[in-house]
């Protein structure tokens, strides 16, 4: 049974009459991978300086490593802030240091350590170049590493693969997943749902500084139906009739990819109905179908549903 | 405190390392030397300057002509004075620091005055031919020649065809393009411009002014008076105050022969002095002669006053800089993640200081490496004013100033930074305090001249000026009252502005946007973060 490392208990900020976080509650079991997912603006950046007692909750409690303040464990957790920035003439392998000496690592044993992450992740060549000639990416990368060369115990990364190219992208993930293989357990907030979808056991998605959902992938999954799209020519309304079926509707002419002459149709199963058995029923029925599309709902979808259209005021506000 | 220690080592480091700190940290030694140098060469290699002497009246050319020989003896005198004191074999016996000023003040006077002895006795010994001849016994043997200046004023040929005894404005308009540059005059083989052109008309008796009981009141008549000095360049004045001067002399002889007064005995009169010897009180009995050293101690408190400021100006850009470039770079939410914002601010404040420290210890450094690789008498002086300053009690009262001024500016600029995302912002921030920085510069000279006045004790009980005020004062022996309440309140301001920086800092720090109205602030000064 692993223990919980992070503690949020109806944890509220207020800037005046805006709230940004709104009776938050978060549980993080040790050695987990923990999205933090929501439109912009949505409080992720609030929740994460809370946690690391940079600024201070109005109510509630947090409860970091056992402690009530992460400035008592500030050497246990590691960061990575939203805004990325590092001093620009500072030698890339000294910044690593002089950050894991701030958390109380050795200067030798930081130096080494520096040059042991560089050499991993493939920035051997650039650790005695200044930071301001590293291009953004290989500057965030840095600083990733900076974040984590103390060998904290709970790393919290805000936005991190922003940025970043597909390839440094992969080389980051795989980093998530090294840390998790040593037992370190991380938190990172992301836009990109692929990497929640890839690297997250359990996911919080929060919106208008309020918690929509918390839990599992497969369980953020099942929040909506999933659906199958068919293209025949035939009248498929009578479909809603077949169990597990939860509605049929036609989707309006003008789809993309349509063969002349063809109806498309939209239906929505439940998370146990087995496809197939809408493709036998069509068989028996003579219904020959041009198209059969049954996609697994993605994160994205999820996201899009719980959020999308509080995202969108948002975003016109 | 290890965090803290850190910080302040990279802060140190981060602002050591950079080119822009070593060219300042040189700059100013390169500068001082480059004044230094040339001021003292200045002399000599001013440019021959031509004059034309038209003396209509007859009485006066002999008086100016003598006058400007006798001003070239005496710069060859005073060059000759440093030649010797240069190269005589024991060079180190030029006695300064203990010397009575008044030998200092003996040479002056005689300066001041129109008949200068040394000039007469060197004159009369036969120049430096003579002098020459003297000193050689006492020169070391790799004594370079003597180089005789070059005369300084040179009477030029009068171009053709300028009729001397025409009328005066005649005269001036057919000088008038030489005098303006526009044409130039044949000297030997060269061609040279008029430097001046000094025109003493015929009647120019009837216009020395006499001492009247009644004055006679402002006449209509704008037109030149006396003897006219036609010069384009107005700055150097050395020929026209030589000239005034011989020919105020010529007409003091002439008076006094029409009116039977005997010129030696008035000539001895004018050389009579009672010395006046300056005194200190507070020396010690039988040690109370005021030496050239206590003269320099006095003054040497505005050195000091400088040296805070400078130093002070320095280390605000750092501040400033480095504060906006965190908060600007985002990596202030790192450093808040691994420190508390009073150790970051303390450890900027420690590695900042550190800086300001290096740049006072490196000039310092620098300049006394200059003074042993070049030494001439000008050096061998400052070496003992020097002397003079280090041994003073001067230095405790100096770095007691230079931190406090630091902990008390330091604090409110790095206040002042961490509300600011750009230099720009800070800059309007700034200004109200680089205001109050001037004051104490700007009333430096008269502080040091009355160092216990009413203006010098009313800005000591000002804690933003108390460190230069006081600083200024402290070789006066400032009322013990003064030292002891002044440096109280400086001691608790300078706590209590930190404490409200820190409050403002550790709010302002992660703000975005723009700077906090004043009404804004006074709540971030009220408010409670812990």
């Amino acid at each position: 049974m692993s223990s919980s490392v992070l503690s949020l208990t109806n944890v509220t900020k207020r800037y005046g009459e805006f709230t940004a976080v709104n009776r938050i509650n978060l549980n993080i079991p040790k050695g987990s991978v923990y999205g933090f997912l929501g439109p912009n603006g949505a409080g992720k950046t609030t929740t994460i300086r809370m946690i690391l007692d940079i600024i201070r909750p109005d109510e509630g409690e947090i409860e970091v490593l056992g402690c009530t303040s992460a400035m008592q464990v500030r050497s246990r957790i590691g960061y990575l802030p939203e805004e990325k920035g590092l001093y620009k003439k500072m030698k890339v392998w000294s910044i690593i240091s002089y950050f894991a000496t701030l958390k109380g690592m050795h200067r030798k044993e930081a130096k080494l350590r520096a040059f042991e992450l560089l050499e991993q992740y493939g920035l051997k060549d650039f650790a005695n170049a200044t930071v301001d000639s590293l291009s953004k990416g290989m500057g965030q990368k840095v600083q990733v590493l900076s974040s984590i060369a103390h060998r904290p115990e709970l790393v919290i990364l805000d936005e991190p693969f922003s940025g970043l190219d597909p390839v440094n992208q992969e080389v980051l993930e795989q980093l998530i997943r090294d840390l998790k293989n040593n037992g370190q357990t991380v938190i990172f907030s992301t836009h990109i749902m692929q990497h929640a979808e890839r690297l997250c056991e359990r996911l919080l998605l929060i919106t208008q500084g309020n918690k929509v959902f918390d839990g599992t992938v497969d369980e953020a999954r099942a929040i909506i139906p999933r659906r199958v799209i068919l293209e025949c020519q035939n009248d498929l309304s009578a479909l809603a009739d077949l169990e597990g079926v939860l509605s049929v509707c036609e989707l309006p002419v003008g789809s993309e990819g349509r063969i002349e002459g063809t109806r498309q149709w939209e239906l929505y199963v439940k998370e146990q109905t087995n496809p197939q058995q809408i493709l036998q029923h069509c068989f028996h029925n003579s219904i020959s179908l041009s198209r059969f599309d049954f996609t697994q709902t993605s994160l994205h979808d999820v996201f899009v549903h719980l959020v999308g259209q509080e995202a969108r005021e948002h975003n016109f506000r | 405190m290890r965090v803290t220690l850190l910080i302040a080592w990279r802060e140190y480091l981060e602002n050591v390392k950079t080119k822009g700190f070593w060219i300042g940290v040189l700059l100013v030694p390169i500068v001082f030397f480059i004044i230094f140098h040339v001021s003292s060469r200045l002399a000599t290699a001013t440019p021959t300057r031509y004059y034309l002497l038209v003396d209509q009246s007859g009485q006066y050319a002999d008086s100016v002509e003598s006058a400007i020989r006798r001003e070239h003896q005496r710069r060859v005198m005073l060059d000759f004075m440093r030649y010797l004191q240069e190269n005589r074999i024991e060079s180190n016996s030029i006695q300064i620091s203990n010397e009575p000023a008044n030998q200092m003040d003996q040479l002056i006077d005689d300066f001041s005055n129109d008949e200068v002895a040394a000039l007469d006795d060197w004159l009369s010994n036969g120049g430096l031919a003579f002098a020459l001849q003297m000193s050689r016994p006492y020169l070391r043997a790799d004594t370079p020649d003597f180089e005789e200046p070059r005369p300084q004023f040179v009477a030029a040929v009068p171009p053709p065809g300028l009729n001397l005894n025409a009328p005066p404005e005649q005269i001036v308009e057919t000088l008038r393009p030489f005098l303006n540059g526009e044409q130039r005059l044949q000297a030997g083989d060269n061609q040279v411009s008029l430097f001046a052109l000094i025109l003493i008309p015929a009647d120019v008796g009837s216009d020395i002014v006499r001492p009247a009981p009644v004055p006679t009141g402002m006449t209509d008549d704008t037109s030149p008076r006396g003897v006219q000095y036609w010069a384009g360049n107005l700055t150097d004045t050395r020929l026209s105050s030589a000239i005034q001067t011989s020919i105020n002399n010529a007409i003091r002889q002439q008076e006094y022969t029409e009116l039977n007064i005997d010129v030696d005995a008035v000539r001895d009169v004018q050389r009579t002095r009672l010395p006046v010897s300056r005194l200190d009180p507070g020396k010690v009995a039988g040690d109370e002669q005021v030496s050239l050293a206590d003269t320099f101690r006095q003054w040497a408190p505005m050195g000091f006053v400088y040296l805070i400021f400078i130093s002070l100006m320095q280390s605000v850009q750092y501040l400033l800089s480095n504060t906006i470039e965190e908060k600007s770079n985002r990596i202030i939410e790192v450093l808040l993640a691994s420190v508390t914002p009073g150790e970051l601010m303390m450890g900027k404040l420690l590695g900042i200081g550190a800086t300001g420290i290096t740049t006072i210890v490196a000039w310092l450094g620098s300049f006394f490496v200059f003074i042993r690789l070049y030494q001439t008498v000008e050096t061998a002086m400052i070496v003992q004013i020097l002397d003079v300053l280090l041994s003073s009690d001067l230095i405790p009262y100096f770095v007691f100033y230079y931190v406090c001024c630091y902990a008390l500016y330091a604090g409110i600029f790095l206040a002042i930074g961490s509300l600011c995302n750009t230099l720009k912002e800070a800059q309007s921030l700034m200004m109200p305090l680089m205001m109050v920085l001037v004051v104490p510069i700007l009333t430096m000279s008269f502080i040091a001249q009355d160092p216990n006045g009413t203006m010098a004790r009313v800005m000591s009980w000002i804690p933003l000026f108390t460190p230069f005020t006081m600083m200024n004062r402290a070789a006066a022996q400032p009322p013990m009252f003064d030292v002891v309440g002044t440096t109280i309140l400086l001691v608790v301001s300078t706590i209590a502005v930190l404490w409200l920086s820190g409050r403002v800092f550790r709010q302002g720090i992660l703000r975005t946007g723009q700077p906090p109205r004043i009404l804004e602030l006074w709540r971030m000064l009220r408010k409670r973060t812990n």
